[in-house]
């Protein structure tokens, strides 16, 4: 393929799957981040759940770690 | 120009490793980099907490022993609160509170800033962050996991019963033996889940200190110092975040088994007016 010659894919493909796979964790994230703030709003004593929230976080996280990590077979 | 180790790598961008180099080997077997400083680390650990239980008091003296105590009360309330049965619960704080320090303190100690470019052996890193490697993260988490199901098998009252639950007591209905078959599986890609977790983040965390330590180039311990700080939340997050999925894996089996000791009594053992929750109480 000329393309394949001219342009390095190899970098493009490494920035779209470091894109692609951010995005997402990215996105669920805030979503939980802003679930969490507002039900803390609507009721106080909801702030003691930040360790359950963490733990999606974390939970959410590994996706996004998953393809950083998978960027390095990429070659 | 070169400072030592601080710009070392500038001309050649930033010095990052996936895996751990080899150092040296002994009797065939060969030492990496990220085990040699497992090793001193753990020694560290060990002398530090031998220390400290050595000189615990009633009255906290301050220091490093109450920021221990703190850790280990923090743990200790997270695993009880996670059992239903407050005595099964205590048997296994130690275990949780053991595992939380280990993986804290590697994950700091991995932060030095000897650790990694700033000591080599023939151009490798000599010391890696233990938890920076794929080895270390899998051993921590299949010897937690063995704990856990080893755990859960012996509260549930052997294997038989604890397989049982997956097949929700009946594996001859096809839909219970596909669910079960599904679940077994999902269980084992906790080890992966685990150690994954732990590896790729401490390790994301080296590589983004190292991309700010090559752009700060001469300010590299300025550029770098944000994100060494943002690390140690990491880490410590890290470790609490493993800990706390390996509690919540063996509470589920051992709540369940729990709450089926309370099935062999009879509606008539419990007056009607209690409700489930006073009644474990009266019973327990």
């Amino acid at each position: 393929m000329i393309i394949a010659e001219t342009v390095n894919t190899v970098v493009i493909a490494k920035g779209l799957m470091i894109g692609g796979g951010f995005i997402g964790p990215a996105i669920g994230i805030g979503i939980i981040g802003g679930n969490y703030l507002s039900a803390v709003g609507r009721n106080p004593e909801a702030s003691k759940f930040l360790g359950q929230a963490l733990i999606f976080v974390a939970i959410v996280e590994l996706f996004g770690l998953l393809a950083f990590a998978s960027t390095f077979i990429v070659k | 120009m070169n400072l030592g180790f601080l710009v070392n790598f500038a001309d050649t961008g930033p010095s990052v490793h996936i895996a751990p180099a080899h150092v040296l080997t002994i009797g065939g077997l060969t030492i990496t980099n990220s085990i040699l400083y497992g090793w001193i680390s753990a020694l560290v650990i060990i002398a530090l907490f031998i220390w400290t239980a050595r000189h615990i008091t009633i009255k906290p003296k301050g220091g490093f022993i109450q920021i221990v105590e703190v850790g280990a009360d923090f743990i200790t309330n997270m695993v009880m609160g996670a059992f239903d049965d407050k005595q099964r619960a205590r048997k296994y704080v130690p275990f949780f509170v053991t595992l939380f320090f280990f993986i804290l303190f590697n994950n700091w100690l991995g932060l030095l800033p000897f650790v990694g470019d700033g000591l080599q052996s023939s151009h490798l890193p000599l010391f890696r962050p233990f938890t920076g490697d794929l080895n270390a993260t899998l051993a921590i988490g299949v010897v937690t996991m063995i704990v856990v199901y080893v755990a859960s098998i012996r509260e549930s009252g052997g294997l038989r019963k604890y397989l049982g639950h997956f097949f929700m007591g009946s594996p001859f209905n096809p839909l219970y033996l596909l669910i079960g078959l599904l679940e077994m599986f999902t269980d084992l890609t906790r080890v992966l889940s685990l150690s994954l977790r732990l590896f790729l983040n401490i390790m994301i965390g080296e590589i983004v200190i190292a991309v700010f330590s090559f752009l700060g180039h001469i300010l590299a311990p300025l550029s770098a110092l944000p994100f060494t700080l943002l690390e140690m939340l990491v880490a410590a997050l890290q470790a609490y975040i493993f800990t706390i999925l390996a509690t919540m894996y063996l509470a589920i089996v051992v709540n369940h088994a729990s709450e089926h000791q309370l099935e062999h009594l009879t509606e008539d053992d419990v007056p009607e007016t209690i409700d489930s929750r006073t009644s474990r109480k009266v019973i327990g």
